[in-house]
């Protein structure tokens, strides 16, 4: 028998000797992670001749010219290369995303993406390397469809993520992050190149397993892994500058002082005091020494680094990736910076045939000077008569005519630090009890460390806010003032979960497919902070954070507390079914005791079922036009467990206590000003989604269509009952939001030939918001969008979306130049009852289109957004008074008694009302994203295995209607919709960034 | 079989903790202690610092001060807005001209403060009942608490009219009519009634507390009080009856000197029937901005300078009246600690009840603010006498004389009436003493004040309230 294969052998090498004229080698790399992929079959296509890739990707083989070379590989795409003359042949494979055999991470396990029933947008990791992103939510702008990101350019900063519409007003607001399998709510100290996948789960059949935190969407990030081969080393690095996109252009000196005088002059006139008419002494003389341009004093050219060093390798047994990243952002505010080193080791063990374990660890240590974006407002409102500093080195001021301080002078007494530190560990076990049936168990623990250091150099910025201040009258002249004062404060938070749940999974006489998850999951969460005040701590920099060198007097201030804790113990359950992948049924189910709500509203019931039929594989489409052509539909009810918290609290102290006896002793006091609603518990939210999954034309086009309409059925809604009552404003569940939305995905992707390759793909989400009932006859319309002048700007109301503006309607500007307002209850007066609502800042549509080639050894991908729909008010410009600078466009279209105009009016020095004249179209378009990239041919590399370099432009170019600094305003308070959310106001502007990149491996 | 073995422990030992942590520890587990002061911190022991609290509301800023001042002096002929011209204090100008409607924001405050108090004996009435206490401690505190909730719904009466009635802690659920809705005048005296009813029989005289004591309502405050409600009634069988039982019960007393009744040294003292009390040292407990908003105003002052004497008050008194020096600052003057008050301020008289000698200035007040009084016991017991064909001139002319005055000359129900003005000018009496005695809009109209009668009895329902309510407030008439 030997013998007659070594004869065989023989007769092939003989026979094959006459044409296999040449040998060709080379390495076959994954386009996923440009890893070699050990085990590739190569085949000569029309042969029976073949070898293998070996461990570190490298094959050698016999061909002759003209032969065709099949690449294969279960889970990549498979390529043919004709052998022309070459002598080295690397294959880059793709990843097979058409194959049935991808699994989509889902909560609580895997799923086979032919068989999800459920609405999950996804991102890889390689498309998140290829481009320069510190906060991969940053990137998932424009790529997910429903899932609108409101971006901030802020060094260090978290975008927006509102998935398929705001659902809530009260209650938390983010999506609930799922990072290898630790709950947690942000994803800032995740090194986007450590990423492997992010999907989002966007649609209840998906979320119910996540309960009462799958409300507003969860984003589950899996991080990369060790791969068994030789190790490889790959070290990626950008650099670049960033810049504001788009400036507004602000009257110079001379501008300013005739808008200024004219502003006085109506002033004179509108006093009912005719002698003053011709007083021109408190005006500005027109020849100025100074002609500051704030905003140039405050910004700079902002430059980025990014430095990430990664291992991964391992044996059959034991596989590691091990990565260090660096990252260092520049803010375009001058010397507002972040830096931030993370570190993860991610290492799977295989015990037995029956046990594994896999490890994660990750560690971010960041650094941050902050500084107030208010000097954006500041710089926009501060007159250019007044120089940045004086002749004499001292900061310009401007007291003796209006109240804006020198953001220069501000910027520099803002002396903080912050140091965070953040660590993520989880320990996981999987025990393979009998074949189907698997035992998951995990413990992870996530700890967030913040350290937070406030010098007040007091008596600087006191002296230098005002030429007149002396240190004679700092503080009134009181004895021993606090010159300067430190306040450190420490917080913590740690979490930890216990995860245990079983999986089976077996398919029954190879049509009927059950998979079980069943487990239960606990976890606890708690914070603390602590803080410390002294006075008079040394000025010297060395020495300025030490609060030991404070006076030590009992004026020194120190709080601390910290949070009931707050558990979660769950019961999960989900049933996955398939006929011959044909007809699916899914059903899940969450049961959550929730520490937070009152005995007797504690456990909350979750779930989802939904259905399935995968059209494409019913035998009458067989030949048909479609390769995938899946309808799926689902129902759902899911939680929102962050609402406001419903203690009592009592009032006691000075609000309680009172004085009895001769002496008038303090006797304390106790009462209760409110009153809780005990019923208050998580939302609840209900949601049905039809979509439609296809992919046709040899799997060339492919997209999804999804309709959803999703309910809180009992948002959290403040209540104020009448006065009669005596109580506090309070929350109770009375609200009902819906959000109605369709999202529509199409991608097209095609290989003209070997060397030319491009995709084309587009998304488009559509979603219709609305507070739609409130059951008490005692809501209170919440007012917000305060702009600090005395004036809101928005409210919450019935049959209005969250978000809008409410204010009154500019009609035009009368034959005086001053603004007429409509009198829309027309009686005679315009009073709070003429404000009408305007619409949100929210977008109903946003759209991202992307496209990409590959030719030959570059590549070229360019990401759009846009979104229109939407309205953002000009907050500082509608809170612009008192001889503060106006725009150039306001002061060359204002009115004047010789060029009335009907768009701008009289120059004033009056605090505006907030009308519709200072809200201004959100609708823009922008190109996030253009890099081009060039990959090294490979034999050229030495000791290189990879080596890519690249050219970035983010935010190059924007369309947009908005005449301020940037359309997308996130707001403060994390976005809360009746803060400064779609206000400009203290926000950051809209940067342009430009990097130049390399990827290498070796 | 080794395997086995590996095996049969790793399955056990993993159901055995999900099992455990399953079945034993779930309800435990999310059973977490809290760790702030909540509702669940009022225990029977407390039970005193609940009453308290429903005293505190008397500090407060919108309870006792400026916006009350507003409503119940400067309307009257006894007060003029003071201040500088230009300084409205909001709407105080309208007040004290007669020219408000139901959107002077003074009145919603007012409104608010006093249902903030009623809350807050609810509150202690609700929970006190629950309690497990010692039961003459437990009669007296819900005594207490009856008291302030009645001394608040008169306040509202005598401002208003007829009001809603919360007795209790509100069911939500409920029909929001049925607590919205206004009482009749006669509904809500009535509620006033049984609440001083049955404050007098639980609470103690005034020497039967402790000294520590001081200061809460006693048995004399509450019988004091149901008889000035009774008055405003024309009950004078019932005033007769109760302030003769005040006057023999031998708790009370005249000041010999009036105007020693408003200095610290007099607190409390022998003619103090019910006071508020305020502590003007840190830690304050004193009324917010009672003297600050009322002191002389502008160089050399201490105040706000508003709620000033009028013109008319001062041209009022007799001569040889010693109330007229007591009750009011003269620009100029030299105050009784020394303290000059010089020719800049501002007003040519301010109000001396207000004036803390201490805490001139201090945004809470170290001035108790005399709520009842045995004068005014006095006064209401010569006015009830009169009015029942009793002996009016003994009580009527021992006010008189501590005031330095002689025997009336002739005792009448004007002459009553005039000396309660002298008497209890600034302790937020007059206006509506002037609407009880029917003869507001006389007075008033022939002070240039637009009185309408048929209107100005009681102040507008806050127009605010009546939105809150849904429109289940129901406006007074002419408003």
């Amino acid at each position: 028998m030997k013998t007659k294969i070594i004869l065989l052998l023989l007769f092939l090498v003989s026979v094959c000797g006459f044409s296999q004229n040449m040998t060709v080698s080379g390495t076959v790399t994954s386009s996923e992670d440009n890893m070699p992929v050990p085990g590739v079959n190569v085949l000569v296509k029309g042969t029976s001749r073949g070898v293998s890739t070996d461990f570190d990707g490298n094959y050698s083989i016999q061909v002759s010219q003209g032969e065709i070379l099949e690449f294969s590989s279960l889970g990549l795409k498979t390529r043919t290369i004709t052998v022309n003359k070459q002598a080295i042949v690397n294959v880059i494979l793709d990843t097979d995303i058409e194959s049935l055999n991808e699994v989509v991470i889902v909560g609580y396990g895997t799923q086979k993406k032919a068989v999800l029933t459920s609405s999950v947008s996804s991102i890889k990791g390689e498309d998140l390397a290829k481009e320069p992103i510190v906060n991969a939510t940053q990137a998932l702008q424009g790529k997910a469809a429903g899932v609108q990101i409101i971006a901030s350019d802020a060094p260090g900063a978290a975008s927006t993520v509102i998935i398929r519409g705001l659902g809530t007003i009260q209650g938390g607001r983010d999506p609930l992050y799922v990072v290898d399998g630790v709950l947690t709510g942000n994803i800032n100290n995740i090194n986007t190149s450590d990423i492997k996948t992010m999907n989002v789960l966007k649609d209840a059949a998906s979320l119910a397993i996540y309960g009462n935190r799958g409300a507003n969407g969860v984003i589950i990030i899996t991080t990369k892994k060790g791969r068994s081969g030789k190790m490889q080393v790959s070290f990626d690095s950008y650099t670049g500058f960033r810049d504001i996109l788009s400036k507004v252009n602000m009257a110079d000196a001379s501008s300013f002082v005739t808008y200024s005088n004219e502003a006085a002059l109506r002033d004179l006139l509108n006093d009912n005091d005719p002698s003053n008419d011709n007083d021109t002494s408190g005006f500005f003389p027109t020849n100025q020494q100074y002609n500051t341009n704030w905003l140039d004093a405050i910004s700079r050219t902002a430059r980025v680094s990014n430095y990430n060093l990664s291992l991964s390798g391992g044996s059959d047994n034991i596989q590691a990736f091990f990565s260090v990243g660096y990252n260092k952002e520049e803010g375009i505010l001058k010397d507002n910076d972040f830096n931030r080193l993370t570190i993860r080791s991610n290492v799977d063990y295989k015990i037995s045939d029956k046990l594994s374990l896999s490890q994660n660890v990750s560690a971010q240590i960041a650094h941050v000077t902050p500084k107030s974006f208010n000097a954006f407002t500041t710089a926009y409102k501060q007159s250019p008569i007044v120089p940045v500093r004086e002749e004499d080195g001292r900061f310009g001021a401007s007291v003796a005519f209006n109240n804006v301080g020198n953001p220069v002078k501000d910027l520099f007494f803002q002396d903080e630090e912050q140091k965070f530190f953040k660590l993520q560990a989880s320990l996981k076990m999987d025990y393979k009890i009998i074949d189907p049936l698997v035992f998951t168990s995990r413990f992870s623990i996530e700890s967030e460390t913040a350290r937070l250091y406030d010098f007040q150099d007091r008596l600087g910025s006191y002296l230098a806010s005002n030429p007149g201040n002396t240190e004679g009258n700092f503080e009134g002249g009181i004895e021993n003032p606090a010159k300067t004062r430190l306040i450190v404060e420490h917080r913590n938070n740690y979490r930890w979960f216990l995860d245990n749940y079983f999986t089976f999974d077996k398919t029954f006489n190879e049509d009927h497919t059950v998979k079980l998850t069943v487990g239960i999951t606990a976890e606890e969460n708690r914070s603390e902070f602590l803080k410390g005040t002294r006075n008079n701590v040394p000025l010297d920099s060395n020495l300025k954070y030490n609060l030991g060198l404070g006076d030590e007097d009992d004026t020194q201030l120190s709080g601390g507390s910290f949070t009931v804790l707050d558990r979660l113990y769950s019961l999960i359950g989900r049933v996955n079914y398939d006929y011959k992948n044909k007809y699916i049924f899914n059903a899940s189910y969450r049961r959550d005791g929730s520490s937070k709500f009152q005995k007797g509203f504690r456990y909350g019931d979750f779930f989802a079922v939904s259905a399935g039929w995968s059209i494409s594989n019913e035998d009458f489409m067989q030949d048909g036009f479609f390769d995938v052509l899946k309808l799926r539909a689902s129902y759902g009810e899911l939680g929102n467990q962050n609402v406001p918290f419903n203690v009592l609290n009592v009032t006691t102290g000075s609000g309680g206590f009172y004085a009895f006896g001769p002496n008038q002793d303090i006797q304390q006091g106790i009462t209760i000003t409110g009153t809780v609603q005990e019923n208050l518990s998580w939302e609840t939210t209900n949601e049905v989604n039809i979509g439609l999954e296809y992919t046709l034309l040899d799997y060339r086009l492919s997209g999804e269509i999804d309709y959803y309409q999703r309910v809180n059925e009992n948002a959290t809604l403040e209540l104020q009952l009448p006065d009669v009552f005596g109580f506090d404003p309070f929350n109770s569940h009375v609200g009902r939001i819906e959000n109605t939305g369709l999202e529509v995905l199409l991608n097209w992707s095609d290989n003209i030939n070997d060397k030319l390759k491009y995709h084309v793909g587009g998304n488009f989400s559509y979603n219709k918001n609305e507070l739609t009932k409130v059951t008490s006859p005692f809501f209170n319309e919440q007012t917000g969008g305060n702009i600090d002048n005395g004036q809101y700007t928005k409210k919450v109301a019935v049959g209005q979306p969250l978000g809008s503006f409410y204010l009154y309607e500019v009609a035009g500007i009368d034959d005086r130049g001053e603004f007429v307002y409509k009198d829309l209850n027309n009686d005679g007066d315009i009073t709070e009852d003429d404000r009408k609502f305007f619409g949100s800042y929210i977008p109903k549509y946003y759209f991202g289109f992307n496209f990409g080639f590959d030719y030959d050894n570059f590549d070229l991908s360019v990401d759009t957004f846009g979104n229109f729909g939407n309205v953002v008010y000009n907050g500082k410009k509608a809170q612009r008074f008192g001889n503060e600078n106006i725009e150039q466009k306001t002061f060359d279209n204002r009115w004047t008694s010789g060029r009335p105009s009907n768009t701008t009016p009289i120059a004033s020095n009056d605090v505006p009302l907030s009308s519709n004249y200072y809200l201004e179209s959100g609708d823009f378009f922008r190109i996030n994203n253009i890099t081009l990239g060039y990959t090294f041919p490979s034999e050229k590399l030495g000791l290189f295995s990879n080596i890519r370099i690249y050219a970035s432009a983010k935010n190059p170019i924007i369309l947009k209607r908005f005449s301020g600094y940037s359309p997308e305003l996130p707001g403060d308070d994390n976005g809360n919709p009746l803060k400064t959310a779609g206000i400009e106001l203290n926000a950051y502007p809209t940067l342009r960034s430009f990097y130049i990149g390399i990827n290498t491996s070796f | 079989m080794k395997n086995l073995t590996k095996k049969s422990i790793y399955f056990g030992a993993s159901i055995l903790l999900i099992l455990g942590l399953t079945l034993s520890c779930s309800e435990d587990f999310i059973n977490v202690a809290a760790n702030e002061e909540t509702e669940g911190a009022i225990t029977a022991d407390k039970a005193p610092e609940l009453v308290n609290a429903v005293y505190n509301n008397l500090n407060q800023w919108a309870m006792s001060s400026f916006s009350w001042n507003g409503v119940s002096s400067m309307t009257s002929d006894d007060a003029d807005k003071g201040s500088d011209p230009g300084d409205t204090g909001g709407d105080k100008n309208l007040l004290d001209a007669l020219t408000f409607d139901a959107t002077t924001i003074s009145f919603d405050e007012v409104w608010a403060a006093h249902y903030d108090g009623i809350q807050r004996a609810n509150q202690a009435i609700n929970r006190l009942e629950a309690f497990d206490l010692d039961p003459t401690l437990k009669s007296r505190l819900i005594g207490e608490a009856k008291f302030l909730r009645a001394l608040t719904y008169f306040r509202l009466v005598k401002t208003f009219g007829g009001v809603p009635l919360i007795a209790g802690i509100p069911d939500l659920s409920a029909d929001p009519a049925q607590l919205l809705s206004r009482a009749t005048k006669e509904e809500t005296y009535a509620f006033i009634e049984t609440d001083l009813t049955e404050a007098i029989t639980s609470l103690p005289e005034k020497s039967e507390y402790p000294i520590s004591e001081l200061g809460r309502a006693t048995k004399g405050a509450a019988k004091a009080l149901l008889a000035k409600v009774s008055m405003y009634q024309n009950k004078w069988q019932v005033v007769l009856t109760l302030t003769n039982e005040i006057i023999a019960s031998g708790e009370y007393g005249l000041t010999p000197n009036y105007e020693d009744i408003w200095k610290e040294i007099s607190e409390n003292n022998i003619e103090s029937i019910f006071e508020i009390q305020a502590r003007g040292e840190t830690p304050t407990a004193g009324t917010q901005g009672y003297s600050v908003t009322q002191g002389a105003r502008g160089a050399g002052g201490w105040g706000w300078g508003f709620n000033t004497p009028s013109q008319n008050l001062a041209d009022s008194y007799e001569a040889g009246d010693t109330r007229r020096d007591a009750t009011i600052i003269f620009r100029g003057e030299t105050l009784f600690d020394g303290r000059l008050v010089p020719n800049t301020v501002v007003n040519p008289m301010y109000n001396q009840k207000a004036y803390s000698s201490a805490f001139s200035d201090a945004w809470e007040t170290g001035k108790n603010i005399r709520i009842l009084r045995y004068a005014d016991v006095l006064l209401m017991n010569a006015e009830a006498a009169l009015a029942t064909g009793g002996d009016a001139a003994t009580p009527l002319n021992q006010v008189r004389n501590r005031a330095g005055l002689g025997d009336a000359p002739v005792v009448n129900q004007m002459a009553i009436w005039e000396e309660r003005r002298h008497e209890l000018a600034f302790e937020h009496d007059r206006y509506f003493d002037l609407v009880r005695q029917g003869r507001a809009g006389t007075v008033l109209r022939a002070l240039g004040k637009p009185f309408v009668d048929g209107k100005h009895e009681v102040f507008p329902i806050p127009n605010e309230q009546i939105i809150k309510s849904g429109g289940l407030l129901e406006q007074n008439p002419g408003y």
